[in-house]
């Protein structure tokens, strides 16, 4: 078995080396049947990942503990799903998951791209081999998941707060958003290698950054709902260094997938977009890096590992290579449209891009810090989250604004007088809701404030669009107004796909916004029988109970719930004692409201039988429009990725003449 | 904008990170990062958590007291840090800046 897993990887590594060797040397040559040949060993190459992650797998379902990893990460009574899951719980593991990933997508480029973009493929091809290589290497020589040893008993098993249905899907689309912005990368590379020059490589990769994209960010706000549902401190987001790994090509793949629209509609931008992809890229894998390296340290746990040093090498080369090509091909990249004024579409993407990009780079500054300050001045200086939070409001607040203006201003030149007339809705409804909203009390929190406001410009203002539009289709098709929209809609998924997005990003940021600047938290110890108001909850702690369960003994303090009189229930924080793994977890409790989006998180601290408890009361508004946001924000994000025929045919029509010539 | 930003990081600073050992004597805020040896005595909630806190790698240890939330995987072994500075020769915690670093054998990326 650990042999049928070593030699797959050792098959996967030498047909990814003849991907890279054969490839370039067709695409050279312009060799067409060797080109496939290559194609196909990508192909192949998934295959053999396929067995290899197969190999693994049923080690863990069969609890082969002569497998080191199957020993490491498991144990027998472990439940089923979590033995699944501990395939990616572990180094190794999760290695192997990226290789079969990348080797999936790549294949599904490799016959999509057969169809789409015959000649562009050539070159894409020892792109995706390299990456291949680099990682089926690291499988085989240093980090291998098939190590055997004379099988103990029981296996080590899983740590308790991994124990969780969010540990099942967080990591994986995660892997699945970081990997998939390999493909983009590589039919960049492949085109600057073809020395081509035009948009052929945005127009394929659209939908791969996009998809890439979508699960990075749905990924991460799975992360987060874990955290504040099970880590328990009534947050969801630290700055910690491996959040920010996630976060920083997500950050630059917002970046590229605007500033792609503008190389396509105007030709322009050509440079900074492919640098955005290798960011994007590189940003992914110095994510993993950070992860796997232990060269941080950060709440998350790091195990001191021997890849650290490869990874480092492996991103020093993407950037050192891809630098050099873009350097080399400066004369094709030279773009012949300029930006006309600096009041229009473009600018506005123009000005987003530089937000996202300068956010990214301080998150990148200052997770590299601590190893910069320690190489500098011999001790490392950490930055904690006010660094952070004071970089989120000084560019996330013009980044909200710009969404709003952007996609009402027109392309190459509006005017201020129309851009009066266009803003007079949203303006006023912000200036009105500001008005309203300090009245009501709002002014606590200056940032808050103007953030609100923002955001009811922004969502007036997409209201507005979708309004224009359907009134627009109507009068020319006739016929219902809910038809009328929906055909708006179906016509222009890329448009108003975005457009949901831009309002998920919106619940997104009166979520963070009325969870962070307008929360509350009242701590206390109490006595049974006592109790203490937080807002308009008035909080009585009853006693407690205690009671043994599959594999932990559950304390929880009884805590009565009261609002403006009314009984809401009990709640029920608490600890719970794992026997098996002799280590203590906090149960936080949430009781959220479903009419207005609020939390009630209750911790209970040094809570023992029948004695007091020290309570700690948050109360969050708004916190759950940020799940909400998660929700919109791929149903937007499927709206614009969903095929269109129509677009397509534009597409075969526009490039069909580069094919036929690049063939020819 | 990087000149702004590269300024202000240096002006709000950072904080060091340091080990036991290189304390010094040094009285101005740092995160220490150490191993918990010795009895955990004293009460978060009360007068104080009371421990020492050793070099993860070495023998010089520090006495901390500590005011505020403890999180889960907090006891004696574990690798933590904590903010705080230097009084009187004892390391004065932080509340809320204690955190737990996780033992190695759960290599998992995703822990408290």
């Amino acid at each position: 078995m650990p042999d049928l897993g070593r030699a797959a990887l050792v098959v996967c590594l030498g047909l990814a080396v003849y991907a890279v060797v054969a490839g370039a040397f067709a695409a050279r040559s312009r060799r067409r049947r060797l080109a496939e040949s290559a194609e196909n060993a990508i192909l192949a190459s998934f295959l053999a990942a396929l067995v290899a992650s197969g190999v693994l797998l049923t080690a863990l379902l069969r609890h082969d503990f002569s497998f080191v990893y199957v020993w490491r990460h498991t144990s027998l009574e472990l439940p089923r799903p979590y033995t699944v899951s501990a395939f990616w719980g572990g180094q190794e593991g999760s290695l192997l998951l990226w290789l079969l990933v990348l080797t999936g997508f790549s294949a599904a480029a490799v016959l999509l791209g057969r169809r789409s973009a015959p000649s562009l493929l050539a070159w894409t091809v020892p792109v995706l081999g390299a990456v291949t290589v680099f990682f089926s290497f690291l499988l085989v020589a240093v980090a291998s998941p098939f190590a055997t040893q004379a099988a103990p008993a029981d296996g080590l098993g899983l740590n308790p707060s991994l124990q969780n249905p969010y540990m099942l899907a967080h990591p994986p689309f995660l892997y699945l958003g970081f990997v998939g912005l390999t493909i983009p990368f590589a039919f960049a590379m492949g085109a600057l290698l073809a020395r081509r020059s035009d948009e052929l490589w945005v127009v394929i990769t659209r939908r791969w950054t996009l998809v890439a994209w979508m699960l990075l960010g749905f990924g991460q706000l799975l992360g987060a709902h874990w955290a504040y549902v099970e880590v328990g401190w009534g947050g969801y987001f630290a700055w910690d260094p491996v959040e920010n790994a996630a976060l920083m090509p997500w950050l630059a793949a917002t970046a590229f997938l605007h500033s792609v629209m503008i190389q396509e509609k105007r030709g322009m931008l050509k440079i900074w977009n492919i640098l955005l992809v290798v960011g994007a890229f590189a940003l992914a894998l110095f994510g993993t890096f950070l992860t796997r390296s232990g060269i941080l340290s950060s709440i998350h746990s790091f195990t001191e590992s021997s890849i650290g040093p490869w990874f480092l090498g492996f991103i020093g080369v993407v950037v050192a290579g891809s630098t050099a090509l873009i350097v080399s091909r400066l004369p094709l990249l030279r773009s012949k449209t300029r930006l006309e004024s600096p009041v229009s579409r473009e600018a506005t993407f123009l000005y987003n891009n530089l937000l996202l990009v300068a956010f990214c780079l301080t998150i990148l500054w200052g997770v590299a810090y601590p190893i910069l300050t320690e190489a500098l001045r011999g001790e490392p200086v950490t930055v904690g989250p006010p660094y952070y939070n004071f970089f989120l409001k000084a560019f996330g607040l013009p980044l909200l604004i710009l969404m709003g203006i952007g996609p009402l201003i027109a392309w190459r030149r509006a005017s201020l007088r129309g851009l009066g007339r266009i803003f007079a809705w949203p303006l006023g409804a912000a200036v009105l809701s500001g008005v309203v909203l300090l009245a009501l009390g709002a002014g606590s929190s200056i940032p808050g404030l103007v953030g609100y406001t923002f955001c009811v410009f922004v969502l007036a203002s997409i209201v507005l669009e979708f309004v224009r539009g359907t009134r627009a289709r109507q009068a020319l098709s006739g016929g219902s107004w809910a038809g009328a929209f929906a055909q708006l809609v179906g016509r222009n998924r890329r448009r108003y796909g975005g457009y949901v997005v831009h309002a998920s990003i919106v619940l997104l940021a009166i979520g963070v916004i009325g969870s962070s600047a307008y929360d509350t938290t009242r701590e206390q110890r109490l006595q049974p029988g006592e109790s203490i108001a937080v807002r308009d909850y008035t909080l009585t702690y009853r006693g407690t109970t205690q009671e043994r369960g599959p594999n932990a003994v559950e304390l929880r303090a009884l805590v009565d719930v009261e609002r403006d009189g009314e009984r809401l229930g009990t709640m029920r924080p608490g600890k719970n004692s794992y026997l098996a793994e002799q280590q203590v977890s906090n149960e936080s409790a949430i009781r959220s409201d479903r009419l207005n989006g609020e939390d009630l998180f209750l911790i209970a601290e040094q809570l023992e039988p029948g004695g007091p408890v020290f309570l700690k009361a948050l109360v969050k508004p708004l916190v759950n429009l940020i799940w909400l946001a998660g929700f919109v924000f791929v149903g937007g994000a499927l709206i614009a990725l969903w095929p269109d025929a129509r677009e397509q045919r534009r597409l075969a029509l526009r490039y069909g003449r580069h094919e036929a010539l690049a063939r020819a | 904008m990087l000149a702004v930003f590269l300024v202000y990081t240096s002006i709000a600073g950072g904080t060091p990170q340091l080990r036991p050992s290189e304390l010094n004597g040094r009285t101005t805020e740092v995160a220490l990062v150490g191993k918990v040896v010795g009895r955990v005595t004293g009460d978060a909630r009360g007068n104080g958590l009371r421990f020492r806190l050793r070099d993860v790698e070495g023998t010089s240890a520090v006495p901390v007291v500590y005011r505020g939330s403890v999180p889960d995987m907090f006891r004696t072994g574990r690798d933590i840090s904590l903010k705080g500075e230097l009084k009187n020769g004892t390391f004065v915690g932080k509340p809320g800046t204690l955190v737990t670093k996780c033992p190695s054998k759960y290599t998992d990326k995703k822990q408290s």
